[in-house]
């Protein structure tokens, strides 16, 4: 019973970056119709710029996040003018394509910069964690778990209450239709891949005192917060975070209960099986036919 | 001058010319209804003045300021707005939120002037206020065309384009629909209008034009249309567009 608790706080901890990974999927996919592939990569260029500010040039903990976080909206922004807008009358087909090529163009550019050698980034906090009964909380973990609650709780917000809210979920509904009423298109999506970049640019600096920092860090993240979307559903924001804390969970106990090196393949494990039987997630929506 | 003006407008898709060289006018207070039957090209012509189409020749003033080549976000910012065929009320918004995003042309509102202008819409739609929460794909097709409508009035527009608002809706439905078109005409806004149902358009209509395969065949007053025997023989079914 201990251990099952440990493994659930630990599982929600992970779960939580796969679940900021996943919104940024949705999203994009909603504002665009179009699954980002490059989406990890956000995660594993903030983790580097982390790196730089905070670990190379010393700078204070929230300065050299705030830089890298500035550092994201610029990536998100170049990468909306650069692979979606050109191709935004294209079919989705295109579009993916030129996500998966910025998906190698990032990863191979920061390799050129940086080289191949993994980096090591300390936690946040001087204590390293505490118990609280029989569970021990790691104090990164429980940073994640905070950080992720207020931001969705403020995407929350800002979605359900404010006007510019509504019109980014009018745009993701009917692009034409939004136009028709002088809500500007194109830049309702240069927000949305901004925010996204941005939020999978905190999930990637939240994680980096967890995992080695690295080139693949990225299709790592991705392909676990992609099994969340499927398991939460495309079209479903909700979804995407339930979807990210379940995989969290699951992939924790499966590799606490069955075996630790196929720690990675019950999250594949997962994706195929939801594939199979509920491609359209757990909270609906048909996205087999995009995607 | 007149309030909207085409001049000699063609439309292509592709290599098929959908609309071809259109003039036509719509003075201010005017309600002005195009008939035409299926294909014809009534929904491309309004699309082309709301600048989802770029015209392939002639042009467009409002005005009498050429919007041919501008996007529909800054034509709606002139005062045209569009409610087009099929409603395409946002399925995943509420009917208050809908309303809202109307006025998304006007600047300078706060969020609780725009609430406070959705729920005097009401007034002129008492039907669907019980439906002010509800989101928009939940409704049926004639709620829906209420608030599509609502939402285009959102705009304060001073050109309203209505496309088939009479589609698929139950005769009373449809009563209830022109009923608002004749209101909106009392408050000056000014309407084109475009319909299949020549009975129904014409009567609240001021002029009307007869589009048949992308070309103007008739225009005149409603009593001057209606006495014409091809309209007749159109509307009732005995010539249908190629
Ligand atoms: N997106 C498009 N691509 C190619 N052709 C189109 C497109 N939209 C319309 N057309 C063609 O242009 C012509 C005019 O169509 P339009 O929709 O303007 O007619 P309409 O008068 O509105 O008809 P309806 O009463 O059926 O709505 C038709 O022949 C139609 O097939
Ligand atoms: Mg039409």
């Amino acid at each position: 019973m201990d251990l099952a608790l440990q493994l659930l706080f630990t599982g929600i901890g992970i779960g939580s970056v796969y679940a900021l990974v996943a919104l940024g999927f949705v999203l994009i996919f909603r504002a665009t119709n179009v699954v980002n592939f490059a989406q990890g990569e956000f995660s594993m260029v903030a983790a580097f710029l982390m790196i730089v500010f905070s670990v190379k040039l010393e700078l204070p903990y929230w300065l050299a996040f705030l830089i890298s976080l500035g550092g994201m909206a610029l990536l998100g922004a170049l990468f909306n003018l650069a692979v979606y807008y050109p191709l935004r009358h294209r079919t989705y087909l295109p579009v993916i394509i030129s996500t998966i090529g910025a998906s190698i163009f990032i990863a191979n550019t920061v390799l050129a910069i940086h080289g191949p050698e993994p980096e090591v980034m300390s936690g946040w906090f001087e204590t390293p964690g505490f118990l609280v009964g029989p569970v021990y909380l790691d104090s990164q973990y429980l940073l994640i778990i905070a950080v992720t609650a207020a931001l969705v709780a403020l995407q929350y917000w800002f979605f359900e209450h404010t006007l510019l809210g509504k019109k980014l979920q009018a745009t993701s509904q009917d692009k034409e239709m939004a136009a028709l009423l002088g809500i500007p298109v194109a830049a309702m999506i240069m927000i949305t891949f901004v925010y996204s970049a941005v939020i999978g640019g905190i999930a990637g600096i939240l994680v980096a005192p967890v995992l080695f920092v690295s080139i693949s860090m990225g299709s790592t993240i991705a392909l676990k917060a992609f099994a969340a979307t499927i398991i939460g559903g495309f079209g479903d924001v909700t979804g995407a975070i339930i979807g990210g804390l379940a995989l969290g969970v699951i992939e924790t106990f499966g590799a606490a209960y069955i075996s630790v090196p196929y720690k990675d393949g019950f999250a594949f494990l997962v994706l195929v099986l939801f594939l199979v039987f509920r491609p359209q997630g757990i909270f609906g929506e048909r996205v087999a036919e995009k995607a | 001058m007149p309030l909207l003006e085409l001049r000699d407008l063609s439309v292509l898709y592709g290599g098929v010319e959908a609309v071809r060289g259109v003039s036509l006018k719509v003075e201010a207070g005017e309600v002005v209804t195009l008939l035409g039957s299926n294909g014809a090209g009534k929904s491309t012509t309004l699309r082309a003045i709301s600048g989802l189409v770029k015209p392939a020749s002639g042009d467009i003033l409002f005005d009498g300021r050429s919007i041919a080549a501008e996007r529909p976000e800054s034509i709606v910012r002139r005062g045209i707005a569009h409610v087009p065929e099929g409603r395409r009320v946002f399925p995943g918004l509420s009917v208050r939120e809908n309303i809202m995003l109307g006025a998304s042309n006007r600047t300078g509102l706060s969020k609780s002037q725009i609430a406070a202008e959705a729920d005097e819409m009401f007034d002129l739609f008492p039907d669907i206020r019980r439906f002010a929460g509800s989101l928009g794909w939940t409704l049926s097709g004639g709620q829906q065309q209420m608030v599509a409508v609502a939402r285009g009035l959102m705009a304060k527009p001073r050109l309203l384009l209505l496309d088939e608002p009479s589609l698929g809706l139950a005769p009373v439905i449809v009563q209830a629909v022109f009923a608002i078109v004749a209101e909106i005409r009392r408050r000056g806004t000014t309407v084109l209008l475009v319909e299949q149902n020549a009975r129904m358009g014409l009567s609240v209509a001021d002029r009307g034009y007869v589009l048949e395969t992308g070309r103007l065949v008739l225009s005149g007053s409603p009593a001057e249309l209606w006495s014409n025997e091809e309209i007749r023989a159109a509307y009732l079914g005995g010539r249908t567009a190629a």
